[in-house]
């Protein structure tokens, strides 16, 4: 019953119908970005495409997602306990093993972590935060193991089919927000918005997270493997 | 905007851009050298494990070189790679008889690992 009232409210006038609009919008802000970084810079760069443009395509979509989940909990602003770690859990696992794993695969291991575990903690401490210590602690945990793991899987499958592993990852991982998404609808569906926003942060996120993704990749320090 | 119309749009964004990356891009899976052909004499370099890493190996400069590893590589140090100038070269040397073929190279140390980054070496060439 609920899963057809969430695929209505999609539709609707409530966070959920915003959600893909978000991911509209930060995917299409992202590709604007990486087209003009591409069409003034990147284009010179010997075997961009191979090297770095699968891993910047899937950034893009990975943070649309992540950025939709982030306007959604931020609209409802508190949650019980239970669920709050669980978002906590879910955006900083997600969010930390994704760039990890993106950041691995082009400039080794220990900036995929790095990375990883900064953008994971970053996102779990925003999204946890919603419930309080627990959320953000939960979120700390998971940014901080998701980013290692990430960055560890990708160097792991280095020699091994890593695109086919990544676009399996992807799809897992996407799958894994959108539950979170018709988690924090089931929670939430008779609350009350509490926050009404545009989509400036929507926008400025996704400006942040790809501009820092694409320089590290490009100008970032890289492990012996890659010369 | 409805709803609909925006994923579709975002659908036809994904198709056009993903498809722009995957054309343009060949394969950023490393592969051996099989198909490649190395003109010159070439040499031979037997890779050995010291500790955690490979020994130093040397070379010389100018003729493509032929790589094997010895009994004492073990582990993921047998599958080596190397990163020349952009491009990788990577074999897993599964029995000291499989060789990995690197064009001649230039004067220089160039650093290479094993496939998961955990054990490094460094070819000198002179």
């Amino acid at each position: 019953m609920s899963w057809k009232e969430f695929r209505k409210e999609l539709n609707g006038n409530r966070v959920e119908g915003e959600l893909i609009k978000t991911i509209f919008y930060s995917v299409l802000t992202s590709f604007i970005i990486l087209g003009l970084l591409y069409y003034l810079k990147f284009r010179f760069v010997d075997n961009f495409m191979s090297s770095y443009g699968y891993f910047m395509f899937f950034a893009v979509l990975s943070y649309a997602l992540l950025i939709s989940t982030f306007r959604q909990v931020r609209a409802y602003r508190e949650f019980a306990c239970m669920s709050g770690m669980m978002i906590g859990m879910t955006t900083g696992m997600i969010g930390g093993f994704l760039p990890g794993f993106f950041i691995a695969s082009t400039n080794g291991m220990f900036v995929g972590s790095i990375f990883g575990m900064f953008i994971g903690i970053t996102l779990g401490i925003f999204n946890g935060r919603c419930c309080g210590i627990m959320g953000v602690m939960e979120g700390i945990m998971a940014g901080f193991m998701g980013g290692l793991m990430g960055a560890m899987t990708a160097f792991m499958l280095f020699n091994d089919n890593l695109i086919a592993s990544m676009v399996i990852i992807f799809l897992i991982s996407a799958t894994i927000l959108f539950l979170l998404n018709y988690m924090v609808y089931r929670e939430m569906k008779v609350e009350e918005r509490k926050l009404k926003e545009d989509h400036l942060w929507t926008l400025v996120i996704s400006f942040v997270l790809i501009v820092l993704t694409a320089w590290l990749m490009i100008y970032g320090p890289k492990s012996g493997v890659f010369g | 905007m409805k709803n609909t119309t925006v994923l579709l749009l975002i659908g036809i964004l994904i198709f056009v851009v993903g498809g722009f990356v995957f054309i343009k891009a060949k394969s950023v899976n490393i592969e051996g050298n099989e198909g490649q052909i190395i003109t010159g004499e070439m040499q031979q370099v037997v890779l050995s494990q010291d500790g955690y890493n490979y020994k130093d190996t040397i070379a010389e400069a100018g003729r493509p070189l032929s790589i094997s590893a010895d009994s004492s590589v073990g582990g993921c140090l047998r599958s080596v790679v190397f990163n020349v100038k952009g491009k990788k070269y990577s074999k897993y040397l599964k029995s000291p008889q499989d060789t990995l073929q690197l064009p001649a190279l230039s004067k220089g140390t160039y650093t290479f690992s094993c496939s998961m980054g955990m054990g490094y070496g460094k070819l000198v060439v002179n």
